[in-house]
């Protein structure tokens, strides 16, 4: 089964503006859901400022919210 | 720090924009773009338009400036870059952003059956209470607030309703002034910071010296940052310590000590003093003096105990004093998670020339366009103790004296204990006195968790609190008293005790 790779950016840009706050997202899934995603740290992914950044699916994308993490994640998965 | 929220970045964008312009050196010029960036006419809007979104911006960068709020912000940049700060207190509301919150103490909810008890109307001693629309209805100018009605009624329709931030205040001191808006008492606030993190507003701040530090980095002084222990973590769990060392020295730090070195000398200095006063009388008892916090709030609200902090300084004066006596030119610069801390480098004249928060640090770091994840770390062991190491968190500062009054005073019968929050603090401190608890030493807390669960972190305290300690059991001793530079410079003599 291919997993949903979710890049989140944790460079100091991002961290500021609540990075953490994403990755606690993806931390407390329920365990079939997490499963079937691949949590990854990025360190810079080019739109600081805008952050925090992810990239799902090659897209890169900005001013997320966990609300909207929440979204994509039940989208793809 | 549990969530970012919109009001926090806001916050640390307009930190971020400061440090950025400050270090190109168009602050006096650009400074004004800031209103046009962080808010924008397309939004997000939090407020009414985007007229009052400036206005409290206006007031956000007067006092990330350390400017008085209502100034120009053309004249509070010129006067940040020349190093000037203006006299006023570290904690303060802005005006334009406190939303004013309605006090009406108690409300009847819709959970209200209109009962036919009406324990509410029976509990009344003021007879505020009639039925209107078929509804128990507080007549607000007879009420007094006693909160008989909320505790009378069977359903519990009726809720009781306080501003974030008077609750946020164990020490009542925060309330809402004639006009409506937060006004603080200085006469019992002690700067803790928990009215910061309170206002969903973003209403209640501190002010910031990170324009004024960046103008000593950028210039030929030699600047020193003393980090406190908490620092482990706060700038993501993938950073690591050689890293933040390695970009301090990028940003323009002459040279890195940790306050946790300062925690060793602390924890002897201390240990003496409570072997000392014990010896002098056994029912006695000392407190802990490293949290400005806590020490400012038994001398404002409970004087008549001041006698038994402890006189030792705190990891900061301690290590701040240090780099004086070696550097007498040196800049000294705390770097660390409290608000409190403004306000003792204040009061402990010449020591320390800045305090700067993780926040206002990691902000800075961005607005030199520098991502501490991506920085070539340089080799970095900690040269304080497991004991010094471990002040960040709640229950540290005790264990580390224990610690080493086992080694060097085991005669001693060491009775400890502790208490995080001020409110907590006061009770405990007030049942020790009266002997209802026994206690010959005391380690008070300001915040809740210790350090690690201060106003201006970055992460959260039970991911930091474990990196906390991890990174101390890393450390080469165990016990403050064999960190033997630590003992060495104690042997020298000196001055580590307040003044």
């Amino acid at each position: 089964m291919q997993k949903l790779v979710v890049e989140i950016c944790v460079g100091t840009s991002c961290h500021l503006l609540g990075s953490q706050d994403l990755i606690q997202v993806v931390e407390n899934l329920p365990a079939e859901i997490k499963c079937r995603i691949e949590l990854q740290a990025a360190t810079c992914l080019g739109a600081c400022g805008k952050g925090p950044n992810i990239r799902v699916n090659g897209l890169v994308l900005s001013n997320m919210t966990p609300e909207q993490l929440q979204q994509i994640i039940s989208d793809n998965v | 720090m549990s969530q970012v929220t919109e009001v926090v970045k806001i916050r640390r964008k307009v930190f971020a924009e400061l440090a950025r312009m400050t270090f190109v050196g168009t602050l006096e010029k650009d400074v004004a773009a800031i209103l046009n960036t962080v808010v924008t006419e397309e939004g997000p809007r939090y407020r009414c338009c985007v007229h009052k979104e400036r206005a409290v911006l206006h007031n956000r960068i007067n006092l990330a400036l350390s400017q008085p709020m209502t100034n120009n912000i053309f004249e509070a940049a010129s006067a940040a870059i020349q190093g000037n700060q203006s006299n006023m207190p570290v904690m303060n509301v802005l005006p334009e952003a406190c939303d004013q919150c309605p006090i009406d103490k108690f409300l009847v909810t819709d959970a209200c059956r209109n009962c036919i008890a009406h324990n509410c109307m029976a509990s009344c001693p003021k007879k505020a209470i009639n039925v209107v629309a078929n509804r128990a209805y507080i007549d607000k100018n007879k009420c007094v607030e006693c909160g008989l009605c909320k505790k009378s009624c069977s359903y519990g329709a009726i809720i009781e309703i306080s501003r974030p931030c008077e609750r946020a205040c164990d020490l009542g001191a925060i309330q809402a002034g004639a006009d409506r808006r937060a006004s603080i008492d200085y006469e019992k606030c002690v700067q803790c910071g928990a009215c910061k993190t309170a206002c969903p507003f973003g209403a209640v701040s501190d002010k910031s010296f990170i324009v004024q530090l960046i103008q000593s980095l950028k210039s030929e002084k030699r600047v020193y940052a003393i980090l406190a222990p908490a620092f482990i973590g706060q700038f993501g769990f993938k950073v690591k310590p050689g890293q933040v060392v390695a970009a301090l020295k990028q940003i323009g730090f002459y040279d890195i000590y940790e306050a946790s070195f300062g925690a060793d000398l602390v924890t002897m200095t201390e240990t003496e003093e409570l072997t000392e006063i014990l010896a002098h009388d056994p029912k006695s008892f000392l407190t802990t003096s490293c949290c400005p916090a806590f020490v400012g709030m038994v001398k404002k609200h409970m004087p008549e105990i001041a006698g038994h902090v402890s006189t030792t300084v705190s990891p900061m004066v301690a290590t701040g004093t240090m780099i004086r006596d070696k550097d007498p030119e040196a800049v000294t610069v705390f770097i660390g998670p409290c608000v409190a801390k403004k306000v003792e480098a204040e009061e402990a004249h010449g020591i320390i020339d800045y305090v700067v928060t993780f926040e206002e640090l990691a902000s800075m770091m961005v607005g030199a366009g520098i991502n501490l994840a991506e920085v070539e770390p340089s080799e970095y062991h900690s040269i304080a103790s497991r004991d010094g190491n471990g002040f960040a968190c709640a229950g540290g500062v005790a264990r580390s004296v224990i610690d080493t009054a086992a080694i060097v005073a085991p005669e001693v019968m060491l009775d400890v204990q502790r208490a995080e929050g001020l409110g907590e603090c006061k009770k405990t401190l007030q049942q020790i006195r009266a002997g209802q608890i026994s206690a010959n030493f005391f380690e008070g807390m300001a915040c809740s968790g210790g350090c690690v669960g201060g106003p201006c972190t970055l992460a959260d305290q039970r991911v930091t609190g474990k990196l906390v300690a991890n990174f101390a059991a890393e450390a080469l001793v165990e016990e403050s008293v064999k960190n033997q530079p630590a003992v060495d410079l104690l042997a020298k003599g000196g001055h580590w005790h307040r003044a």
